[in-house]
């Protein structure tokens, strides 16, 4: 992989681009893959995230202005995505069943498999502003900063959202 | 009892995720074992959320190939971008419209130029002229009329400026 890197970088002028993958995909991967709920289709949009950010390159040089783009774009091309699904309402159900399938593969406790097969359900169920924060707050390396960025809110308004949301999951979550 | 204590269902979530109860609170709580034992339950499931909260996303990584793959597109796209001759052509069309405007303007400026000064003051002359029978239609009711009256006015009240009438 890291002679594909080389040859990439050295075939380009947008040297770098691997390294970013590198830096941001599992954050990357992460945001969709709250959004979707699976993990393949959370790769196709990250990919096409970091599709879309090497065709801005150029002015996504710095890590940081890459990181918030990023991050955008992603939480936007999930939504996106989602969007489609709804539409498609047989295969959002067969989506939700294969994923807590998928995603609890390695967790032994089956209560645990059931209470977060639930959890997962009752983040959707959250009011739209509520769950957006949450689901972003999730994922690792996503502080109130991060998230407040992506969804244009202060970070102030990040924690009491998410404060809110974990008071009405511990209301259904019995 | 059971109305007195449902005022305290809030300030106890509220607790239970903060992990410190409110004074009021804690002073009710000594006195009632039915929100004590609330407030532990509450305090349980906080926790049980805790720690399934984090594996919502965190348990999910990008499958070992995802940068490589990533990497391919982008020099997929790249090379895509490089070769298409659209670069090229963008800039011919571009240039092709920059010299048509160039000719039109010279054009024009030779076709502006060509007309004789004596052809313009003949112009000018026709615009300005005005028929004989004008002075015909103008009648003293016209200023009056050009001014309309207030209520209360007629217009035989409104007065004649003297400039207009010079």
């Amino acid at each position: 992989m890291n002679a594909l890197i080389a040859r990439t970088e050295a075939h380009n002028p947008e040297v770098g681009f691997g390294e970013r993958i590198a830096e941001n995909q599992r954050r990357v991967f992460q945001i969709a893959y709250c959004v979707l709920g699976n993990s393949a289709d959370a790769e196709d949009v990250a990919q096409e995230a970091f599709l879309r950010a090497y065709q801005k390159f150029d002015s996504l040089r710095e890590a940081d202005k890459f990181r918030a783009w990023v991050n955008r774009i992603v939480f936007r091309l999930a939504l996106n995505r989602k969007r489609g699904y709804r539409r498609r309402l047989a295969r959002d159900t067969a989506w939700q069943t294969m994923e807590t399938q998928v995603m609890v593969d390695g967790a032994k406790d089956a209560v645990q498999r059931v209470m977060l097969e639930r959890l997962r359900k009752e983040i959707e169920r959250l009011p739209k502003k509520l769950r957006s924060v949450l689901q972003l707050s999730l994922v690792d390396e996503m502080g109130a900063n991060d998230v407040g960025e992506v969804l244009g809110i202060p970070a102030g308004t990040v924690r009491s959202r998410v404060h809110t949301a974990r008071k009405l999951l511990l209301e259904v979550m019995k | 009892m059971k109305d007195a204590c449902e005022k305290w269902k809030e300030p106890l979530r509220e607790a239970a995720l903060t992990g410190t109860p409110a004074r009021d609170l804690e002073e009710h709580l000594r006195g009632c074992a039915k929100c004590s034992a609330e407030l532990g339950e509450f305090r349980a499931r906080a926790a049980r959320l805790d720690a399934l909260l984090p594996q919502v996303a965190q348990s999910a990584e990008p499958s070992a190939g995802f940068q490589a793959r990533a990497l391919a597109a982008a020099a997929a796209k790249g090379e895509w971008k490089r070769g298409r001759p659209l670069r090229a052509w963008t800039l011919a069309g571009a240039t092709a419209a920059i010299v048509m405007l160039l000719i039109g303007a010279a054009i024009y400026r030779r076709t502006a130029q060509a007309i004789p000064p004596e052809d313009i003051a003949v112009v000018q002359k026709l615009a300005e002229w005005r028929a004989p029978s004008d002075s015909l239609l103008v009648t003293p009711g016209q200023d009056m009329l050009r001014k309309m009256p207030r209520l209360g006015e007629s217009y035989l009240n409104v007065p004649v400026k003297k400039n207009e009438e010079e």
